[in-house]
Parts: structure tokens; C-alpha cells; sequence
């Protein structure tokens, strides 16, 4: 495991937190290992460039 | 040079906004016809971003009909963990067929896509900009080159030079 040191805006700490409180997870730690994770699966470089070439292709020669 | 607005009606996540808004570019949002807000993307825009649905020459509306979100998109959207802002964008593009999505997001893209839908982004408004005689190649350069530091819109720094170098090419800068 990495330990990693970083920000996060108060609002989302503070949803966070309560998310644990509840008892929906174990630890803050857990929800932004599980949030990273979901992000990353879902996040593939080489679809998030087709889409930006796309979009090129779509703004400089589209109908519409 | 009086631009006839395009006769497209959009249906907006909250990203294409906010980025825009970012970028001092939200005005390119006047060339839609319609630009279609989900219940909880209005929301967030509300609390964020406040002014920019005050803008009286954005076309902005909040969806009237809360769209029932059938199982099978449901599902899908929780296998892409997609939000539930972007749950209801979709929902909405499922009985709006007409329509084009705006979103940053790739997942939401991603499915959009599979379902059928025209969708596209932050970026593609920007160049469609210049086929649309709202701004010139030269200023949309000059707006992307900004992305990293004045927009929390994430692409690589080789695909925005990718991106600029093609808008180059094709307009002989």
C-alpha cells in the first residue's frame, strides 16, 4: 500500500466522514481508495483521447 | 455577420458548464436552441455555479418532467458508476431522441455512446465555435492553450498540442 498526502475540498471530507459514521464504511480511507479505484476503472486514457479527437472532428467538419 | 442559432437542443451534464463558465466561454452555449437540465445537474450548477443559470441569453431549462429512470439504464449507469446527475441526463436523451449530449465525463460518454446518442464535449463546443463563426481559430487556440491552468477540464498536455496543431492545419495558421 501507498501512503499519500493530498487535499480535498471540506464538503466532500465532510460527506465523507459521514458515510462512515453511518457505518457504510470502515474508514475515510476506504471511501477514497474505493472512489479512486471506480474512477481509474472508468477512466481508460485511450478512450477519454478518441473522444477528444471526436469532438475535434465533430467542431471543425460536423452538420450540425 | 448575424449568426442564425443552430436548431440544436442540447441536454447538459454539469461538466461542459462549469468548464466553459471556466474558460469565460459559456456564451458559446447561445448557439442552442434549447439546453436541457436534469433536476439534479440544475442543482448542482445552482449551488456551484449560481450565476450562470441567471444568464438571460443561455437557453437554460430544467427538464420539466422528472423522466422515470428505467431498470436496464439504471443498471447500466451503476456497472459505469455514473452519477445520478448523469443518470438523469440520460434518462432524459431516452425520450428526447433528437437531442445532443454534453458531458466531460467518459463514462457517461461511453454509455451515452452505446446507447445511441449523439454526444460530445467541452472541447468539440470549442472548435464547433469556429465552424459557427462565434469565435475565431486564432482566439479557440488561444482558450485551449489556457485549459491546464485556468479550467479543471483534465487532458494531457500532447493532446491539447494535438488538438491546436489540428485546428493549424485545417484553418492554414
Amino acid at each position: 500500500m501507498k501512503t499519500i498526502q493530498t487535499e480535498v475540498p471540506e464538503q466532500l471530507y465532510q460527506k465523507a466522514v459521514a458515510l462512515v459514521k453511518e457505518g457504510w464504511f470502515r474508514d475515510e480511507k476506504d471511501i477514497f481508495s474505493e472512489a479512486i479505484r471506480r474512477f481509474l476503472d472508468t477512466h481508460q486514457p485511450e478512450l477519454m483521447e478518441k473522444f477528444i479527437r471526436d469532438d475535434v472532428d465533430w467542431g471543425l467538419h460536423g452538420h450540425d | 455577420m448575424v449568426m442564425i442559432k443552430s436548431k440544436i437542443r442540447v441536454v447538459c451534464d454539469a461538466g461542459p458548464i462549469i468548464h466553459l463558465d471556466e474558460l469565460d466561454c459559456l456564451g458559446l452555449l447561445t448557439d442552442f436552441q434549447e439546453i436541457l437540465i436534469s433536476d439534479t445537474i440544475w442543482k448542482e450548477i445552482k449551488r456551484y455555479r449560481p450565476l450562470d443559470l441567471k444568464r438571460s441569453d443561455l437557453s437554460f431549462t430544467l427538464s420539466p418532467v422528472k423522466y422515470p429512470i428505467s431498470e436496464i439504464l439504471l443498471t447500466i449507469c451503476r456497472i459505469f458508476s455514473l452519477d445520478a446527475g448523469e443518470t438523469e441526463a440520460l434518462a432524459i436523451m431516452e425520450n428526447n431522441p433528437n437531442t445532443v449530449f454534453l458531458t466531460d465525463d467518459a463514462s457517461a460518454r461511453l454509455v451515452a455512446k452505446q446507447m445511441g446518442f449523439k454526444v460530445h464535449g467541452t472541447i468539440g463546443i470549442l472548435v464547433r465555435s469556429i465552424r459557427r463563426g462565434q469565435m475565431k481559430p486564432e482566439e479557440v487556440i488561444s482558450i485551449i492553450k489556457k485549459i491546464p491552468i485556468k479550467s479543471t477540464l483534465h487532458i494531457k498536455p500532447s493532446l491539447i498540442e494535438e488538438v491546436i496543431f489540428r485546428i493549424k492545419k485545417e484553418f492554414k495558421i
